[in-house]
């Protein structure tokens, strides 16, 4: 029995991301323990070239002069190692690169199978940032923490060894203070890492408070109050700034450990061995526990001992980093989108369906219902207007029909139900518009073409015609207009019109639209539900919106009621509702 | 293009110069933390290869002194310890310093502009360029941190180090000196050009990333429906590759670098070695301060690194600072007028326009040659269909949009000889309110304001009920945006604000949008009994009705000409 419902930890997920990429990093960390053993030999052939010439020099053996061939290994250390490191970076930066683009993939895999259903993981910007950002935030993680967390234990030991070989005491001199590095970093950096995580919050705070300001600037400026604005600017920086010290005086503390244990480890091992050479060791007096040789190898080794601990403290927030970023995403990586069984497929065909609803409900998180159990029964060429309260399941409904959201109870297409149907050959039927139209940044004819590439440019200037858009554009660029961002250069009127042109390319048989209308001013939405009335003849609509205001030719209107609250109208009965309503609306 | 040059708002070297004692401690703390860390080696080499060289035997015999190279060892490691610690904490207060320089700086830049350059920056730029100031501002103190302290370390410590191989051997320096120059200037010079160029591209790569995604996010349903989001699907995974490819260039080229920087260093190593010791017959030079000379190279590596990786931080910083000029510059090239007759008018306060004509960039109606003269203690009411250009005409009023033909003359003098910003109190469409309290956002209209003003002002809009309700009163924070009040009563708060600010003359657009018709007659009998008897110009699409009041009104038609304008009284519901 696996239950669904425990989720892996952040770090499980993590370990699942990069389980494919073992490979690379694998092979990083060979290269990075090679880079130790030529450490050991490059300090091992300096100590031994060193103590030759000591004795030489001292005329107690032959003067032996530079020994070529030492000096030449000792030269490959001193080259190999650098080179051993860059490529263990580049295998690092690969590992890190596939990881990356692989979760980047799974992501927008997961957004395609969730269509509207996006919205409840969070806004489109936020969605942007979990998948640019927030997988790239991995990074540190992946090509640096991994490798430099297997390399912070097995490198201290090697070398340990290796110092043990000359010295016990300095052996164990050392790794008795390494365990130490890991406590102290545990306890101090838990406490930074708490304190970074407020410092970060208050400096998106504070950022978000100085674009407050500078998007209100032209008011400032009329109202004369620029210049304190300035003065506030300053003193919260101010603050944050007397603030973030206070943070940033413990943060420090950690790294200041590894420090003072690097420091300590060379000044005690250097008193040691000297001291020891010279013989006045307070219980060692007059004799020389370790020969100068083993004295210089330890001595070279000693800096080298903490260094990676040293690096691995300075990537210790890569980790932090990756994991808050992972918990971030699990919500969307957790998501189990739906699709229908696509066991039967419709026909193409332009002949609108007709749709027979019982109990339909659709269910929401923890036992909520998005929309509560609903009969709705639509005719061939019926125009629906769905209204009610938000949350009384306006777009759940939609979503159901648009073959996103499971649901419950039936949902009959022509007698088919949804859940059988072959997903892509229903929504070919549908046409859609929501809040934002799907205009991209492009010319007007590229944008056109998102809904029938093949359309030519007579049938395009066509459509533009029908929404009454032609006229406008012909004294632009005609079909070559050039619209920015998020439809820049159109008005939203306009590119809702757009909108309305790219489904009249589609012949769908059935529009859905939800709240087309809400981000328009009264005149451009009257306008708009004009012309969706006119060119939306001979097919069936289902038409969202808050406002009936220029929607007095649907055919039935349904109130949607969080409580019980739901009633059917027939047109005659709510059109004299609308003719009661209409004077306070005005007011 | 020969445009009219102001001074860049940043430049580099004001990084530096805004903080130049914080800078300087850092430096000072940084240098001697390094000094501390290389002679810790050198002098532990030297210690223990000396005393090896004394001898357990000679030791009596000589009178080796062990204490002060003992005591110099702790000292090293002391300063090195608190060394560290200090001039993090001291980089990061000159840091933070920096950034409150250049955050007030930068707004007191975007400030000096008209009124109208600020809407048409957030207009063209869209809200992301406006996020990316805040990231761009936090980039700039990247050029201290991690490339000027750094080189000017590097460049300490490696004279340093070449000035002692000179007093101990020149010769040695000549040996040690190719591989060591090579490591400190040559390969970092090399690459700080490419790099820093290559770093520059970062943020555009990662905004058309940005844009490939987000934009057809927004569209993800229809998207669907017509089966283009594999399209989408694909255009994204190329703008990634091609982001990641380019961050693959820097990162090899500085692990590149890095690698050869080391290499040179070994080199230098195995020179200095290979030559010291057939010198160490010849002169004064001794096995332990050859193994001190050799462990101060080894030290250095550490100090040189940094400078392979200094160019991304360059580039980046670079590049924040020319879109961060750039985003500043007025784009009319006009920076605020300064009026050539300064001076404020005289009440009575008669307004005349004489054939104005005007258009926002782009659209397509605005008004056309409208004409009329609004004496003091009248009000003009300016209607007309949605997208006449009745907010075009307010905004020429305001002397925030130059008209296309016609003058403006307040009290028998163009609009823009008066100094305006003390006599125009003007209400636009777009207005903010503030992520500040609401004490707070109305005393940006008069800093002085006392609490009884300001609830004697809430009162006369019909708003002191409701904030009385409020917990918090008059200390209830708005939210960014002004997201926790209502549409109506932000209208009636930015209102407000602007009557505390107690300007002669007022342009109101829309004031009474979203307020029942008891409400109009309060807010607008306030507005009257505030402003005194300055003239008062109203956009709305509701006529105006308040007894004694002596209304004139304007009809703009569609194409935005008048069609009828006098002083007939509006007909009442």
């Amino acid at each position: 029995m696996t239950a669904a419902t425990d989720s892996p930890t952040p770090r499980q997920r993590l370990a699942r991301c990069l389980a494919p990429q073992r490979w690379w990093l694998r092979g990083a960390l060979l290269l990075a323990l090679g880079g130790a053993v030529l450490l050991v030999a490059q300090s091992w052939l300096l100590a031994a070239l060193f103590s030759r010439w000591l004795l030489a020099w001292q005329g107690e053996a032959a003067p032996t002069l530079p020994a070529p061939w030492w000096l030449a290994a000792l030269a490959t250390c001193l080259v190999l190692r650098p080179l051993l490191h860059a490529g263990r970076e580049a295998l690092s930066r690969r590992a890190s690169r596939n990881a990356r683009a692989a979760l980047r993939l799974e992501l927008l895999e997961r957004l395609g199978q969730l269509g509207p259903l996006r919205r409840r993981f969070g806004s489109d910007g936020a969605l942007g940032a979990q998948v640019l950002e927030q997988v790239d935030a991995l990074d540190g993680y992946v090509s640096r923490y991994q490798v430099q967390s297997r390399l912070a234990v097995l490198v201290p030991l090697l070398l340990g060894v290796a110092i043990a070989l000359h010295s016990r005491l300095a052996a164990a001199l050392m790794l008795m203070t390494a365990p130490l590095v890991p406590l102290f970093m545990v306890l101090v950096g838990r406490a930074a890492a708490g304190a970074s995580r407020r410092q970060l919050d208050t400096q998106a705070r504070l950022g978000g408070h100085f674009l407050d300001l500078v998007r209100g600037m032209g008011t400032l400026q009329r109202l004369g109050a620029a210049a304190q604005a300035s003065r506030r600017i300053a003193a919260a920086s101010e603050a944050y700034r007397e603030r973030t010290m206070g943070v940033l005086r413990l943060a420090f503390l950690s790294s200041a450990v590894l420090e003072f244990f690097s420091a300590l480890a060379i000044a005690l091992v250097a008193l040691y061995l000297g001291l020891g050479l010279l013989g006045v060791l307070p219980w060692a007096k007059g004799e020389v526990p370790v020969s100068y040789p083993s004295a210089l190898f330890i001595l070279l080794l000693a800096p080298e001992f903490y260094a990676p601990l040293r690096q691995l403290g300075a990537d210790y927030h890569a980790r932090a980093e990756a994991e808050g970023a992972m918990r971030e995403l699990a919500p969307l990586l957790e998501s189990r989108p739906w699709r229908p069984a696509d066991r039967v497929a419709l026909a193409d065909t332009a002949a609108p369906p007709r749709l027979a609803c019982r109990n339909l409900a659709v269910a929401g998180d923890a036992g909520r219902r998005r929309l509560a159990p609903l009969d709705l029964d639509l005719a061939p060429g019926e125009r629906l207007l769905v209204q009610g309260e938000s949350g009384s399941g306006k777009s759940s409904l939609l979503e159901a029909l648009l073959g996103f959201a499971p649901y419950e109870g039936s949902l009959a297409v022509d007698g088919h139900e949804l859940a059988e149907l072959e997903r892509e050959a229903w929504q070919r039927r549908l046409g859609y518009l929501g809040q934002q139209p799907p205009v991209l940044r492009g010319s007007v004819a590229d944008n056109l073409r998102l809904s029938a590439p093949e359309a030519g440019d007579s049938e395009l200037v066509a459509v533009l015609d029908q929404v009454e858009l032609w006229p406008l554009l012909a004294a632009r660029q005609g079909l070559a207009t050039l619209l920015g961002e998020r439809g820049r250069g159109l008005s939203g009127g306009q590119l809702q019109r757009l909108a309305l042109a790219q489904l009249l390319l589609r012949e769908a048989p059935l529009w859905l639209f939800d709240e087309a209308t809400a981000h328009l001013d009264l005149d451009a939405a009257r306008r708009l539900n004009g012309l969706i009335e006119r060119l939306s003849r001979g097919r069936s609509v289902i038409l969202v919106s808050h406002e009936a205001d220029g929607l007095e030719w649907v055919d039935r209107r349904l109130v949607l009621g969080t409580a019980a609250l739901r009633q059917e109208r027939r047109k005659e009965e709510w059109r004299e509702e609308m003719r009661e309503e209409m004077p306070s609306c005005q007011s | 293009m020969s445009e009219l040059k102001s001074a860049p708002a940043i430049r580099l070297r004001d990084l530096l110069r805004l903080r130049r004692g914080g800078w300087s401690l850092a430096f000072v703390i940084g240098a001697a933390t390094l000094l501390a860390v290389v002679a810790l080696l050198a002098i532990s080499g030297w210690f223990i290869t000396a005393a090896a060289a004394a001898g357990v035997a000679s030791m009596a015999l000589l009178g080796f002194d062990y204490f002060r190279p003992a005591a110099l060892i702790r000292l090293c490691a002391i300063v090195r310890t608190v060394g560290r610690y200090g001039e993090r904490l001291a980089s990061h207060h000159a840091a933070l310093g920096l950034l409150k320089d250049l955050r007030c700086r930068l707004f007191d830049a975007l400030g000096r502009r008209t009124p109208g350059a600020a809407q048409i920056s957030t207009a063209t730029g869209s809200a992301a360029t406006m996020h990316r100031l805040v990231t761009d501002i936090d980039q700039l103190d990247r050029f201290v941190l991690s490339a000027l302290l750094p080189w000017g370390w590097a460049g300490l410590l490696s004279l340093a180090v070449m000035g002692a191989l000179a007093w101990l051997d020149p010769t040695l320096l000549l040996a040690a000196m190719p591989g060591l120059l090579m490591a400190w200037l040559g390969l970092p010079l090399l690459t700080l050009w490419q790099g820093s160029r290559l770093a520059r591209y970062d943020a555009e790569l990662g905004e058309a990333r940005r844009e490939a995604l987000v934009e057809p996010l927004a569209a993800i349903t229809p998207l669907l429906l017509w089966g283009r989001w594999g399209d989408v699907h694909r255009r994204v995974a190329e703008h990634d590759r091609r982001c990641l490819d380019h961050q693959e260039r820097q990162r090899r080229l500085a692990s590149l670098v890095g690698a050869l920087q080391q290499v040179a260093l070994g080199m230098s190593i195995v020179s200095v070695l290979w030559w010291g010791v057939s010198r160490l017959s010849e002169s004064g030079l001794s096995v332990a301060l050859l193994l001190a000379v050799v462990m101060v190279l080894l030290g250095l590596g550490e100090i040189l690194a940094p400078l392979a990786v200094s160019f991304v931080s360059l580039g980046a910083s670079l590049a924040a600072r020319d879109r961060l000029n750039a985003l500043v510059a007025d784009p009319r090239g006009v920076s605020a007028s300064t009026p050539a007759v300064a001076g404020t008018p005289s009440s009575p306060l008669s307004l005349e326009l004489d054939g104005i004509s005007a258009r926002i960039p782009g659209a397509l109606n605005g008004p056309e040659g409208v004409s009329l003269k609004l004496r003091a203690g009248e009000v003009l009411c300016v209607r007309g269909p949605s997208g006449c250009g009745k907010s075009t005409l307010l905004q020429v009023l305001a002397g925030e949009l130059a008209p296309s033909a016609g003058e403006c003359r307040l009290n028998d003098r163009k609009l823009n000889e008066w100094r305006l910003n003390e006599v125009i109190g003007y209400l636009p469409q777009q207005w903010d309110l503030f992520d500040m309290s609401l004490a707070a956002n109305l005393r940006l209209g008069n800093g002085e304001a006392s609490d009884d003003m300001l609830w004697q002002m809430l009162d006369e809009l019909a708003l002191g009920e409701w904030v009385r309700r409020l917990p918090q009163g008059l200390d209830t924070p708005l939210g960014e945006y002004g997201a926790a009040v209502s549409g109506g009563q932000a209208r009636r708060i930015a209102l407000a604000r602007l009557l505390l600010a107690r300007r002669p003359l007022l342009l109101l657009d829309e004031p009474l949008v979203g307020l029942d018709a008891v409400c109009h007659e309060r807010v607008l009998a306030a507005v009257r009994r505030r402003q005194g008897d300055g003239p008062l110009v109203v956009v709305s699409h509701v006529p105006l009705d308040l007894p004694g009041l002596r209304l004139r009104e304007l009809w703009l038609s569609a194409e935005g000409r008048p069609v009828k304008a006098g002083g007939t009284r509006a007909s009442q519901r």
